[in-house]
């Protein structure tokens, strides 16, 4: 039987791609996903851990008991011990010539010892004494560069120093490169910048002693509470703090992972069904001459075997390099921690592992079919009968037992908010969903049939025909293509809505776009009019404030804002309340103090005028808020005390040097004034999630790649069994482009009914996965992206489409004579 | 009916003989080349008269179903020219010959003739609908009566026997009323009743409505019922009966050495 296999798989080589293929990006998926992981941690390792492990040993101190001098010399006076590097680290505030700001420095100590050096400097050399300082990119600064050093003692005594740059270091593949600017600095420069006492000292072996025997030595010598470890272990500690997240993320990135797998598993299964319903009499030819039903399947098993172990070594070998690909584009300039690639053995095995095991399992179903096969089927002709498959009363129970009580718990897991309950709802509702589809789909096929067989001619109408023709096969080919678009609906829905949310909660939380306010004195009365000028602020609105007496008789400060300038200024008065007329809006802890009840009357006294208001309390976190003539008649000078200002909507690049602009202009009028420009964190969490809900579409992306694999595939084993179909079409008149359009034809009714059922549930699901996931956290706004879920029905089947394409040529190639010569 | 003239500008004009509904002269099959040729037509010219009902036989190999494929445009020919009419089917392209098959040329093959996804009725009115023509209802009307198929109409081809199959490929070979119908052994899947009943069909529907049949067979009998009897032997003609009976086509396919 060996032989037989071998044969089959020379022969039918090519038929064995799609699934093939389907294996080789799943697996690739799930290697690629585990590699980048693995190299994402060495990259750290490399990088944090870069100032440990050439150390022999590294001395830790509690937080609360640093080491002394004396601690520090006692070390270095181990007779093992070759030379010693207390960490001294301190900030400072430091300003580069030429720029207006000073901006933070972390301020690290740089080892006497050349042999515990770690920084790599990209220009310049390391500082040899006091008053020069080597700085990290960040820093914006060139060697040569004067910088003014500001450091402060426990008081806050502040004291100016200047440092040169000698060297940039280089920080590449640091993930905590891009916060803020790092110094380094000789020891005794770094003591001078106020650096507390050591918590950690990096220790080199002395000249033939072993780091075994350094780290027993230090045991005994280092202070009782300090903790020893190999440089290695060290960095490995440093490495898995920073980590913590990243796991997470590859734990996301496995689920999809999985989903390409599952999918890969629907396709693999229904290309070996479709082979072997080809290959039904060849097997039972096979049966003829006395191979027994298990010989049939152990070949059967045997050909899937070999194609999922070629398959998963192609898949690897492809996930490395994808790796490979993704490392040396992202690594070097960002600040994800990639460079190189790192491949763990377990990654290889994983991914050998699980293409194989999918293909062999999902072959295993064919397989039995295939040993049904009566020996007498070799004799008999073709069958020209449509073939029909039992309905699946067993698959249609066990899918309603998933769907019912899924779909309840869904509905539960919105209403209570939980996030838990949703998620096992959406599971199971989900592989609920999977086992009805097989059943669902033929029928919204065949009436999609029709509806395109009204206007697409005769190709349509008998694509509709051909679609149906086998409802178990068409539904896996939809499944496997619903399931990815399912997913990716489900996605693109709920991050909208998840967007939309958040913006919704921010806009509510920080409802100006930028504020400008002076603590100390009121804001020049200019400056207003020269905000308004600056490009790009759209309107500004103005609160007066001052000092006047409150009802308990003690001082009150009181701001007013004018509600209708005030109004078209805030992106949302959701969490604020604005004034209007006779009205003075007290928080609750004003309220209280002055014992005043909601709707009562509240006076305020100022230089002998007096103003009685009717107070209304909010349970918002805001000032006393009063309109502006209230005020006025209060005080008549108030001055200005905060601007609030409205951008342009727009780019937020744009939006970022309106921010800087309105800067420098408060900068220059109000040395003091305060800009707060919240527009830039607004803009930064939508581009978070914009990034993210790329990266996400993409993953999916392959699961819906697969799937279209899938479609093409169907279609190519459809023009090879219906050989003879197609050549008496051709005989009887239809010509090659029309032939074409039936294979397109069909191709469309089954992608377009997967992509269409697929985005209607997959919205269904991105709109109570963000309900139940945000329900608890205030009000949740829904948003569909319609342009992109149309989008996603319109790419699906276009792709099955462009699926289409390669099987319609071969068949388009088909001989009239085909169908006469049988 | 009227038959559209399908001209090509640069080749030969149409010969005047106008009784000729399918013509073929020199025509040439050949297979592979050089020592490892195989010439499945080596040279046949042949004509078919219009409204007449003729038989191609010989022995397998003798190269009958390679000749029908060619005169049906079906399959090109190596060499040798085929006039459909006054249509000269080798220069036409691939596209020219699928439109001329729909509308002029009508087949009945062996096995395999209908589709499975459609019913009789639609099986019927494919190569007219494939061409986007409305089929002639009292047309169509009169075939399914005559074939007595009006009861089967809506079956499809796995609800019918053999003999209803092959009807309602006749039937569909009939309605466009095409210059020819080509039929490759109709009945070689039936058993005998039935192929006597199919055979009886494309006969009358000669005699009745001047339909033009070209029949490939290996059976006598079948050939029986034709007009006429072209006999062919390894890729040659070898034989021309008239009015054959199947002793005579018996009687000349001995002479062959079949």
């Amino acid at each position: 039987m060996r032989t037989v296999v071998l044969t089959q798989l020379r022969t039918h080589a090519a038929r064995l791609i799609a699934s093939t293929l389907a294996v080789v990006i799943a697996v690739a998926f799930v290697v690629a996903t585990l590699v980048l992981n693995e190299t994402s941690r060495s990259t750290v390792l490399e990088t944090v851990g870069a100032r440990y492990v050439a150390a022999a040993a590294v001395v830790s101190a509690p937080y609360d008991r640093p080491f002394t001098d004396d601690d520090v010399t006692a070390l270095a006076g181990v007779g093992s011990v070759g030379a010693v590097a207390p960490s001294y680290e301190t900030g400072v505030q430091a300003s580069v010539p030429g720029r207006s700001g000073s901006q933070y420095l972390m301020v690290e100590s740089v080892a006497d010892a050349p042999q515990l050096r770690w920084q790599e400097l990209t220009t310049g050399r390391l500082p040899q004494g006091t008053g020069e300082v080597a700085v990290s990119d960040r820093a914006r600064a060139e060697v040569g560069d004067v910088l003014t050093v500001s450091s402060y003692d426990d008081e806050g005594e502040e004291t100016t120093a200047e440092a040169t740059v000698t060297g940039i270091v280089d920080l590449r593949g640091d993930p905590e490169a891009g916060l803020y600017g790092r110094g380094f600095v000789t020891e005794d420069q770094a003591r001078a910048w106020q650096a507390p006492e050591p918590l950690e000292v990096r220790i080199a072996a002395g000249p033939g002693f072993s780091a075994d025997q350094v780290r027993a030595d230090l045991a005994a010598a280092a202070p009782a509470e300090a903790v020893v470890r190999s440089g290695e272990e060290q960095a490995e500690k440093a490495a898995a703090a920073m980590m913590g997240d990243s796991t997470a993320l590859a734990g996301v990135l496995l689920v999809f992972g999985t989903v390409a797998v599952v999918v890969a598993g629907l396709v693999i299964a229904n290309t070996f069904a479709v082979l072997l319903a080809q290959r039904t009499r060849e097997l039972a030819l096979l049966r003829c001459v006395g191979a027994t039903a298990r010989q049939v399947r152990r070949s059967v098993l045997g050909e899937a075997l070999a194609t999922g172990l070629v398959a998963s070594a192609l898949g690897v070998a492809l996930g490395i390099g994808l790796a490979a690909g993704v490392s040396a584009l992202v690594g070097s300039n960002s600040a994800i921690p990639l460079s190189g690639v790192a491949v763990p053995l377990y990654a290889v095995l994983a991914g050998l592992g699980v293409g194989t095991v999918v293909t062999v399992l999902a072959a295993f179903a064919p397989a039995r079919a295939a040993t049904k096969v009566a020996p007498l089927a070799a004799l008999r002709p073709v069958d020209t009968a449509p073939l029909r498959s039992r309905p699946g009363v067993l698959r249609l129970v066990l899918g309603l037992l998933m769907v019912v009580p899924g779909v309840l718990l869904l509905a539960a897991g919105v209403l209570t908010a939980s996030v838990y309950v949703g998620l096992l709802g959406g599971v199971l509702s989900f592989l609920g969903v999977v086992l009805l589809a097989q059943r669902a789909i033929p029928p919204v096929v065949a009436a999609a049939g029709r509806l395109a067989g009204r206007f697409g001619g005769v190709p349509a109408r008998l694509a509709a025909g051909n679609a149906t023709r086998n409802p178990r096969r068409t539904a896996a080919t939809a499944t496997a293509l619903l399931i990815g678009v399912t997913l990716t609906s489900a996605f693109v829905v709920g991050a909208a809505s998840t967007k939309a949310t958040a913006q919704a909660g921010l806009e509510a939380e920080f409802p100006t776009d930028v504020l400008v306010r002076s603590y100390d004195a009121d804001l020049p009365a200019s400056l207003n009019r020269t905000l308004l000028d600056v490009d790009g602020v759209q309107r500004t609105a103005g609160v007066i404030g001052g000092d006047v007496t409150g009802p308990d008789g003690e001082p009150a400060y009181v701001e007013a804002v004018d509600p209708a300038e005030a109004g078209a200024v805030l992106r949302s008065t959701d969490k604020i309340d604005l004034p209007s007329t006779g009205v003075a809006v007290l928080p609750e802890w004003a309220a209280e103090t002055w014992s005043v009840q909601d709707g009562a009357p509240v006076t305020f006294t100022a230089d002998g005028r007096t103003v009685t208001l009717q107070a209304k309390v909010t349970g918002f976190e805001q000032g006393v808020l009063v309109e502006p003539d209230a005020l006025r008649s209060l005080l008549p000078d108030a001055g200005t005390s905060q601007l609030w200002l409205l951008l342009d909507d727009g780019d937020p690049d744009g939006q970022v040097s309106t921010v800087d602009a309105v800067t420098d202009a408060v900068a220059e009028a109000d040395p003091e004034a305060q800009v707060t420009g919240v527009v830039t964190q607004r803009d930064q969490l939508n581009e978070v999630l914009d990034i993210l809900l790329l990266v996400v579409t993409g993953l999916l992306g392959v699961a819906v790649v697969i799937a279209l694999i899938g479609v093409g595939n169907t279609l190519a084993l459809s023009v090879v069994e219906r050989r003879q179909e197609n050549g008496l079409l051709r005989a009887l008149g239809l010509t090659r482009g029309q032939l074409r359009g039936l294979l397109a034809w069909e191709a469309v009714l089954v992608a377009g009914v997967a992509a269409v059922l697929g985005v209607l549930i997959g919205g269904a699901y991105g709109l109570t996965g963000v309900a139940s996931v945000l329900g608890n956290q205030g009000e949740i706004v829904l948003d569909v992206p319609w342009l992109q879920v149309a989008a996603i029905v319109v790419v699906a089947t276009l792709a099955g489409l462009l699926a289409s394409v390669l099987p319609a040529r071969r068949a388009a190639r088909t001989s009239p004579v085909a169908a006469i010569a049988a | 009916m009227s038959v559209p003239v399908m001209t090509v500008p640069g080749e030969p004009p149409a010969p005047a003989t106008t009784n000729a509904a399918v013509r073929a002269t020199g025509l040439r099959k050949t297979y592979g080349s050089g020592e490892t040729a195989v010439h499945a037509l080596a040279g046949v010219d042949v004509t078919f008269a219009a409204s007449e009902f003729t038989a191609i036989m010989g022995p397998s190999g003798s190269g009958k179903s390679t000749l029908m494929h060619c005169l049906a445009g079906l399959d090109t020919a190596t060499a040798g020219e085929v006039w459909l009419g006054d249509t000269a089917l080798t220069s036409l392209r691939d596209d020219q010959l699928t439109t001329l098959r729909r509308k002029r040329i009508g087949f009945v093959f062996q096995a395999f003739n209908l589709l499975p996804v459609l019913d009789a009725r639609e099986n019927i009115v494919l190569p007219m609908q494939l061409g986007g023509l409305r089929p002639d209802p009292a047309w169509f009307d009169a075939v399914v009566a005559r074939l007595g198929l009006r009861e089967r109409l809506g079956h499809r081809p796995h609800e019918l026997s053999g003999g209803q199959q092959q009807r309602v490929a006749i039937a569909r070979a009939l309605m466009p009323r095409p210059d020819v119908v080509f039929a490759d052994e109709p009945t070689g899947n039936l058993d005998s009743r039935s192929g006597a009943e199919v055979l009886g069909l494309l006969r009358s529907s000669v005699k009745e409505t001047g339909q033009t049949v070209v029949m490939v067979t290996h059976d006598p009998s079948a050939a029986a019922y034709a007009d006429r009897v072209v006999l062919l032997a390894d890729g040659r003609l070898a034989g021309d009966l008239a009015d054959p009976t199947a002793e005579s086509v018996l009687d000349a396919l001995r002479g062959l050495g079949a």
